[in-house]
């Protein structure tokens, strides 16, 4: 019956095609440091799920920020859980995005023909590090107030633009509800459509290319 | 598989993969499934007595308007409500407190004097002055809170 049923789908959509295309693929013998990537990608579908969950109770205002956040760390069940794994899953992606990329770098594996996977890759390493940044300040909290007071400080010193570039991420000259607000608006709509749009190209280069070999001492 | 029925490489590798799979899965659906639902699982019930005013303020054989300021938290939001309660007497010993909230739909009773009645501006719904429906919309008497009386002072249980 469910056979019957996954047949039926099957004709009409081609989905044991695509599975095999991507996962029944031939790899070369490689070793451990390749599933890098692959630990990057399980972290971040746990920060959207996790992230999503978060979304259920926050409050990106400063009235209701910090208190919203500490009604799901106290109040919620399992609250302390989600939020947990969505802080340290964050130290996780920057982690895991850099050694990944530092594999990348060490094997050669940003060579022909692989320049437009290691070039997405590095606009990934990007977004996630905006997903830190703004992430950071949502809690609102103390160290979250300073440190993105700090961070947009930073940007500021910037020859000519620098001003300008803070008042563009504060929304003005302070930082306010304005900054809550762009910052969560940032976090939760443009950074993850950039990620999920990324990963998409990423991964098709990889499944299309295949994954490059541990080099060889003549080569 | 093979011939045999023993199991393969591939074939366990499939298994322990799914197994694994499945249990991350699980272990952050189940939190996941708690985490929704845990607000509309508290019980709104926390009640405490609430202090209303000395019984030397409640009039005999009228019913007697006491506000009193209640806390009440929803979510991480802590509101003060302002409760107004009816308390009568018939004898000084025993009291009863109804709430000034109509029945029906939820407007504010006021007690007249002259009629001898609680009246509902909203639908013109009466009450006599123990709560019981005279005419009107009301499909029941006004609510009653517990009472006691505590160092001279009226006080009800609510939350």
């Amino acid at each position: 019956m469910v056979a019957q049923l996954g047949n039926w789908l099957d004709e009409r959509f081609g989905w044991r095609r695509v599975w095999e295309l991507i996962f029944l693929r031939k790899i070369p013998k490689v070793n451990w440091l390749y599933t890098l990537g692959s630990a990057t990608l399980f972290v971040a579908i746990l920060q959207i799920v996790t992230g999503i969950l978060l979304t259920i109770y926050y409050v990106p205002t400063p009235d209701h920020a910090y208190d919203s956040v500490q009604y799901i760390s106290t109040q919620i069940p399992a609250g302390w859980l989600i939020r947990g794994l969505h802080h340290w899953g964050a130290s996780a992606m920057v982690v895991l995005t850099l050694v990944h990329m530092l594999r990348v770098i060490f094997y050669g594996s940003y060579k022909y023909p692989r320049e437009v996977t290691w070039l997405t890759g590095v606009l990934l390493l990007l977004v996630v590090t905006g997903f830190g940044f703004t992430g950071y300040l949502l809690p609102w909290d103390q160290k979250a107030y300073w440190a993105t007071t700090v961070g947009t400080r930073i940007a500021s010193v910037a020859p000519v633009v620098g001003e300008w570039i803070l008042r563009v991420m504060r929304g003005g000259q302070e930082l306010t509800a304005v900054t809550l607000a762009r910052f969560f608006g940032v976090h939760v709509w443009v950074l993850p459509a950039a990620l999920l749009l990324l990963v998409f190209i990423h991964m098709y280069l990889i499944v299309r290319i295949g994954i490059s070999a541990v080099p060889k001492r003549e080569e | 598989m093979a011939d045999d029925d023993r199991i393969n490489r591939r074939g366990f590798l499939s298994i322990v993969t799914a197994a694994i799979g499945g249990l991350i899965t699980a272990g952050l659906a189940i939190p996941a499934v708690a985490y929704i639902i845990g607000p509309a699982l508290r019980s709104d019930k926390t009640g405490e007595w609430i202090r209303l005013g000395s019984t030397a303020k409640v009039e005999l054989k009228t019913p007697t308007l006491f506000k009193a300021t209640v806390e009440r938290q929803t979510g991480w939001i802590v509101n003060e409500e302002e409760l107004s309660v009816y308390v009568l007497t018939e004898d000084g010993r025993n009291y009863i407190a109804m709430s000034n909230v109509c029945t029906h739909l939820g407007c504010r009773v006021r007690w007249i004097s002259e009629q001898d009645q609680f009246f509902c501006p909203c639908h013109n719904g009466i009450f006599d002055k123990e709560g019981k429906v005279i005419s009107g919309p009301p499909p029941r008497p006004l609510d009653r809170f517990e009472v006691r009386v505590e160092d001279d002072q009226v006080e009800i249980f609510g939350g």
